[in-house]
């Protein structure tokens, strides 16, 4: 009985999942579409920050009314965002960071972000996020950390034995929680949100975090000033992507389209080396 | 020759009769012009103006230097600008002119390693700062695909080219095959018109170029009229109504940082971004230079600019040289930082470093 409910709970999850998946590609499918035809008509509204699928970001129209700004201005060929009207919209404070005491600090006291979590597709499938399977009846927690093959998430990582991040050295339960499967987790057992993926890549990535630290890698929107202005940060996981870091390291980009030749020009053959 | 100079004497007299009469009518109206703006009551004449033709004022076209202005001066200028501004866009459009903050020293820094030449702070400079669009689209930024260069040499090369011969002799110079392959940083072959699928494209970086704003800009040296400056900030504006449109500047930049509006710009209503600065975004007219400002309306302001908030990558570091906690000043502590063109002495305030 117990065996027959938990399968057709896996259905209905399997079931979910797909629907989801189709109902992504279609929405792209017609907004490419729509692009095409009709290019000056109407602002796009579905956009992305860094990669697509990645960050989704919606505009909101009049978000700043003082001058009729809406929150975000997307490119029309490539539904990328290019102009904020609001930088900190939607943001949450970053929350507690680690000190570290020498002149790497950085100043996090007017630090917000993104929240991560909404865009995780199995943490928003249910009203108790990961733990609507995870909940260590369904499924169960495992018994220890070793690599096996998974027979759900291929979604996210094709072959969990072949896992492109760590090159074998690293496995899912490193850096996600066994018994708490809505939280990260550090070496040390400290469960840490998805919101701050940066005290849990930080770890081994300790160069980079440093960087990111000091404002010099990643990026920081809002106010320009060091001390006093509030500033929007990007989270490790708003650009990279943990799980397919070795075999994909980014996805290419569509670049906006080149500015116009000059006038009486054709083309822009003067411009090929002739070694090529 | 000759007979191009010689022309039929009735006809020069008409022509020094007409060029008589212009000069006459040219002389006479500037200065009933010049005595209607030196009036006490010139705001009354500007307002009459204004709702007669909200196109151009005459009052504008007779204004002076901004930066040379009385207060109360300034205050009427703006106004003009924004009530003509508004009417022509149909939207309450604000011209800022609020000074550069005191003790700052503005500087920028982008990551050539990471830059993917995706053209998305070329758009969003645009989204900004009102420039023209469509065909006549001016763009402040140049983002430039350069080849990473061939740097293994191939064997097979070694035969195709010739030694140059001269008369003196052989000197073992070599002219073609592995001697014509640029290898490593050169620009050489750049295109900036690049249409490609999907970028970073294999084999080559990329380099967006814009105001390098130099402490020594060449560009003010060769302003015959002072509409470009560098104010306290460091950053180097222009009086869009007080430039004469000589180009001299555009001559002088070795960075190709500066765009002439050979026509009326061609600016959307809708396109148009209302929060203004009278020295950054507000709409140009025709005949005048423009360049990038470091979209003084924002940072001026404690923002960061727009094309460093649109960058997916985070090459770009925007803040204040003088100090230290600031980002750049952070990137130059750390990182391998150059300046474009150094050698021309123009001490740019944009460095590229390698991440």
């Amino acid at each position: 009985m117990i065996c027959l409910h938990k399968a057709s709970r896996i259905v209905v999850f399997a079931l979910s999942g797909f629907l989801i998946v189709g109902m992504g590609s279609c929405k792209v499918a017609s907004a490419a579409g729509e692009n095409a035809e009709t290019q000056t008509a109407k602002p796009v509204t579905d956009c992305y920050e860094s990669r697509e699928d990645y960050a989704t970001v919606s505009r909101t129209e009049n978000a700043v009314p003082e001058y009729g700004f809406p929150s975000i201005k997307c490119s029309k060929t490539t539904g990328a965002v290019l102009w904020y009207g609001d930088p900190y919209e939607g943001t949450i404070p970053m929350g507690a960071m680690p000190e570290i005491k020498d002149q790497t600090h950085g100043n996090f006291a007017n630090a917000v972000v993104k929240p991560r979590e909404p865009h995780l597709t199995y943490f928003n499938l249910g009203p108790n996020g990961c733990k609507t399977c995870h909940d260590g009846k369904t499924v169960p927690n495992p018994k220890d950390g070793k690599p096996r093959l998974l027979s759900m998430h291929q979604d996210i990582v094709e072959n969990s034995l072949e896992l492109q991040h760590g090159r074998g050295a690293v496995w899912c339960l490193d850096c996600h929680s066994p018994t708490n499967r809505n939280k990260l987790m550090n070496r040390r057992g400290d469960k840490i949100s998805f919101n701050q993926p940066q005290r849990i890549c930080g770890e081994c990535h300790g160069e980079k975090y440093i960087d990111w630290r000091a404002g010099i890698h990643g990026k920081i929107i809002g106010s320009w000033a060091s001390d006093g202005g509030k500033r929007r940060w990007w989270v490790c996981t708003e650009c990279h992507n943990p799980h397919t870091v070795q075999k994909n390291r980014f996805n290419p980009v569509k670049p906006e389209p080149p500015p116009p030749l000059p006038r009486g020009m054709k083309n822009a053959s003067h411009e090929r080396s002739e070694t090529e | 020759m000759s007979e191009e100079n010689n022309t039929n004497p009735e006809e020069s007299a008409d022509l020094d009769n007409s060029r008589r009469d212009f000069l006459r009518y040219v002389c006479t109206s500037s200065a009933a012009a010049l005595v209607v703006a030196s009036e006490s009551s010139a705001a009354a004449v500007v307002e009459e103006a204004n709702s007669a033709d909200a196109e151009v004022t005459v009052a504008e076209f007779f204004q002076g230097h901004f930066v040379l202005m009385s207060d109360e001066e300034k205050k009427q200028a703006i106004a003009r600008l924004e009530k003509r501004y508004s009417a022509q866009y149909g939207k309450k459009t604000t011209v800022s002119d609020v000074a550069a903050p005191d003790g700052v020293l503005f500087g920028y820094a982008l990551d050539m390693s990471k830059c993917i030449g995706c053209r998305r702070c070329v758009h969003a400079c645009a989204e900004e700062n009102n420039q023209s669009r469509g065909e006549s689209a001016i763009q402040w930024i140049q983002v430039m695909k350069i080849p990473k260069g061939n740097i293994s040499f191939s064997a097979e090369e070694l035969e195709k080219g010739y030694p140059e011969k001269s008369r003196f002799g052989d000197y073992g110079v070599q002219v073609g095959g592995n001697a014509y392959h640029p290898a490593g940083l050169t620009t050489e072959g750049a295109q900036s018109y690049y249409q490609d699928e999907a970028v970073p494209d294999k084999d080559f970086f990329y380099m967006p170029v814009q105001c390098q704003q130099c402490e020594k800009p060449p560009c003010v040296k060769a302003c015959p009229v002072r509409a470009t400056f560098r104010d306290h900030a460091g950053v180097v504006l222009i009086d869009y109504n007080w430039c004469i449109g000589c180009r001299m500047c555009q001559l002088a930049c070795p960075y190709h940082a500066r765009r002439f509006n050979w026509g009326e710009p061609n600016l959307p209503a809708e396109e148009m971004n209302p929060k203004t600065h009278y020295f950054g975004n507000r709409p140009r007219m025709k005949g005048v230079m423009e360049k990038c400002t470091f979209c003084v309306q924002r940072t001026r302001e404690g923002r960061n600019p727009a094309c460093l908030e649109a960058c997916p990558v985070g090459a770009r570091k925007f803040g204040n040289l003088l100090d230290p906690e600031s980002d750049v000043r952070k990137v130059l502590a750390t990182k391998r930082v150059f300046r474009f063109k150094e050698e021309f002495g123009t001490y740019p305030k944009f460095f590229y470093y390698i991440g």
